[in-house]
């Protein structure tokens, strides 16, 4: 009798479950809406502000509901590669670097959104149309830049007597050897992370004269004499200045090295100083930002581009290109825009003087580092093969084996070999 | 003197190794628990041991359980996990009962595809599966999950469960048998009952792949409201390249409870069943 109640007993527990999961696919809304698909924004006021103002505003103005639907900070490749591919999903996406290039075919020309947000709001700057136009058309509206620029300690910086951030990469170097001397090394991330190792060591490259591949997109040329320079300068700077466990940093490794006071400089975006502010006001005080130091062949930054896409599979394609028309207009940017600060880089000249940059004066170096920043992989054209540089870490590996001890020759050898095996098909 | 030199020996021998494996066991839970309840100033700070805390706080509890709807990503984890592991369950002793038992031509070959199919990789499985929920129109439903952990839990628990069907005498049916039972009733009344700790066993594993899935969970629960806990967690307590160190472990201690419960809760029954329902001589 008792085993038979207790079947009876799970018999029930798991159709009332059951019926529980099974409910909400029952009793699904057929109203118009637009999604819209993100990665959880660093600044949560800046997702809140989609989805306390701006898709409330929206759905009162035209009738149709916004899903702004989050994912998890990695994961955007991921959905946006199954929502391509199933082609059901989200109507517009967030994207970012080289994806607008990757996924071209299966984006919705928007070039009449750009040139009239462009016209209405002071143009575009030159690095929003390197990241957002894929064969003559915007593929992506681009919304913003997340830039990579110097972090530094001033307190420490003053103990060897320097107040202002240094101009040139050796001029760096040196002081770098001042500080290490005195337990402050610096910390770049030479490991596989996602961002802070492009972020300083593609501008070295470039800062040197060194390149992947030309313009054409076909033609490897790592192999001179410029990279040469850039490999030897980040093996000393490496060996003179930095802790050694950068080889194997992530992106999350140099924040907390900086929150754990080990380390006295670093490439990153506008974070450290934004969670300074909110959880160690002690060392907000004494963390500064600068733009990248120039080298030979000038100053360069990273292009660290967020855009918007509408997929052109979507069934809601014409609601969907309606909703980022609108959100790109001044009135709903200007306050997305305000609700992270300036974490967010606009590429539209509009707000190069918005009052969002006098919250934070510290944060303006990111404004005037838009002028000169580029994607991963430039001049090379942005393509499949570039993404499968950038993705297999060819370039940094390069700087990372020969700052490991390789010779410069061998590693640039090595890169070579790879990106001619990779440009192969091009 | 003697009881001495075995306290000692007994000490070496048995507690020595026992305390150690103890300490490798429980170590991840005390970081976890440590690190959970350190003010982010502390977790920073490279002066001040680790492995203590010094000014303990609730305040990453009190983020994750307010600002977070972790309770919700909770209840929908225990909910798919409960159903996913029972479809499973069922579904594989309906496949292993008859490799195990029945004699017929191309067992041998369903077996080893069974534990084929176990090994397929997740990331060959999701864009073809993706297409089959949104057909189904089960995005963002818990369902849309609780259909597809199956996949990859079925050819588990079968797989696990042929290797136990295996070690249960097949006098015991053949008495059932004699005694005029049918094949049905002797799987259901004399078989099945002697197979609890497989079931358990089978069972934990399940609940336990199922709590922990990432992949499909990612791909297919994109709403807050319809996230499970390792889904959850990450969504939302990983910003860009900050992670909420202290939420973060708050969520991973409170996410492993309830399997930590459930393996205590049967650990008894399962040890007990192990050693119970074979046959004399």
């Amino acid at each position: 009798m008792s085993g038979r109640s207790r079947r009876d007993f799970l018999k029930i527990a798991v159709a009332g479950a059951a019926g529980t999961a099974l409910a909400p696919s029952l009793g699904r809304a057929a109203d118009k809406s637009v999604t819209l698909l993100h990665e959880s924004s660093f600044i949560k006021t800046f997702d809140e502000y989609m989805q306390k103002t701006l898709a409330p505003a929206y759905e009162k103005e035209t009738g149709v509901k916004v899903v702004y639907e989050l994912t998890s900070v990695g994961s955007l490749p991921t959905r946006i590669s199954t929502i391509t591919e199933t082609g059901s999903g989200a109507d517009v996406t967030m994207i970012f670097l080289l994806y607008p290039f990757l996924f071209a075919d299966k984006l919705m020309d928007v070039s009449d959104i750009a040139e009239d947000i462009g016209k209405k709001q002071g143009g575009w700057y030159d690095a929003a149309k390197e990241a957002g136009i894929v064969n003559g058309q915007w593929k992506s509206i681009p919304h913003s830049n997340i830039g990579q620029l110097m972090n530094w300690r001033t307190d420490w910086f003053k103990e060897v007597g320097v107040t202002k951030f240094p101009d040139t990469w050796e001029e760096l170097y040196e002081v770098g050897k001042k500080l290490k001397a005195k337990d402050h090394p610096f910390g770049f991330e030479l490991g596989h992370g996602f961002g802070d190792n492009h972020g300083w060591i593609y501008p070295l490259l470039w800062s040197y004269g060194g390149r992947e591949v030309e313009p054409d997109g076909k033609t490897v040329v790592i192999d001179s004499d410029e990279t040469a320079r850039a490999v030897d300068f980040a093996r000393k700077f490496f060996k003179d200045t930095m802790l050694d466990d950068v080889l194997g940093w992530t992106d999350v490794s140099n924040n907390k090295a900086w929150f754990a006071e080990q380390i006295s400089c670093t490439n990153n975006a506008e974070s450290i100083l934004w969670l300074a502010k909110r959880d160690f006001p002690d060392i907000a005080k004494v963390t500064d930002q600068a733009m990248n130091p120039q080298g030979p062949k000038g100053r360069f930054h990273l292009l660290n581009c967020i855009g918007h896409s509408v997929f052109n599979f979507s069934p809601q394609k014409q609601e969907a290109h309606d909703f980022l028309h609108w959100v790109m207009e001044e009135k709903q940017l200007g306050g997305w825009y305000a609700s992270a600060d300036t974490y967010y880089q606009p590429f539209l000249h509009a707000y190069d003087n918005a009052p969002m940059w006098d919250v934070e004066p510290r944060n303006k170096p990111y404004r005037d580092a838009m002028g000169s920043a580029h994607l991963p992989g430039w001049p090379a054209p942005p393509t499949r093969q570039l993404a499968e540089v950038v993705a297999k870490y060819v370039t940094v590996d390069m700087f990372a084996k020969a700052c490991a001890g390789a010779s410069t020759k061998e590693v640039i050898k090595n890169a070579e070999a790879q990106l001619k095996e990779i440009y192969r098909t091009a | 003197m003697v009881t001495g030199h075995t306290r000692l020996e007994q000490a070496v021998r048995v507690w020595l190794p026992v305390g150690f494996f103890l300490l490798l066991a429980l170590f991840p839970f005390y970081w976890m628990a440590i690190t959970s309840v350190k003010p982010n100033a502390e977790l920073y700070n490279r002066n001040m041991m680790p492995l203590l805390v010094h000014n303990p706080t609730l305040k990453h509890y009190v983020g994750l359980l307010t600002e977070t709807s972790f309770l919700l990503w909770t209840w929908n984890t225990l909910l798919v996990a409960v159903i996913s592991t029972a479809i499973s369950l069922v579904l594989g002793t309906m496949l292993a009962y008859p490799l195990a038992r029945m004699r017929f031509a191309g067992a041998g070959l369903i077996a080893m595809t069974v534990a084929a199919i176990y090994l397929v990789p997740q990331p060959l499985l999701f864009l073809p599966l993706a297409d089959v929920i949104n057909r189904l129109d089960l995005g963002n439903t818990l369902t849309a999950v609780i259909l597809t952990y199956p996949t990859m839990l079925v050819p588990f628990c079968a797989w696990l469960l042929i290797g136990y069907f295996k070690t249960v005498p097949k006098e015991l049916e053949e008495a059932a048998r004699i005694d005029g039972a049918s094949r049905f009733q002797t799987m259901r009344r004399v078989f099945l009952p002697l197979c609890t700790p497989g079931f358990i066993s089978a069972g934990i594993f399940a609940f336990t792949l199922s709590q922990n899935e990432f992949l499909y969970a990612l791909i297919f629960l994109t709403k807050s409201s319809v996230r499970t806990v390792p889904v959850g967690v990450i969504a939302e307590l990983i910003r860009g390249d900050v992670f909420y160190w202290g939420q973060l472990m708050a969520g991973a201690l409170l996410g492993s409870i309830p399997v930590a419960l459930i393996y205590s809760f049967f650990v008894e029954h399962y040890v007990a069943g192990l050693t119970s329902g074979s046959v004399k001589g």
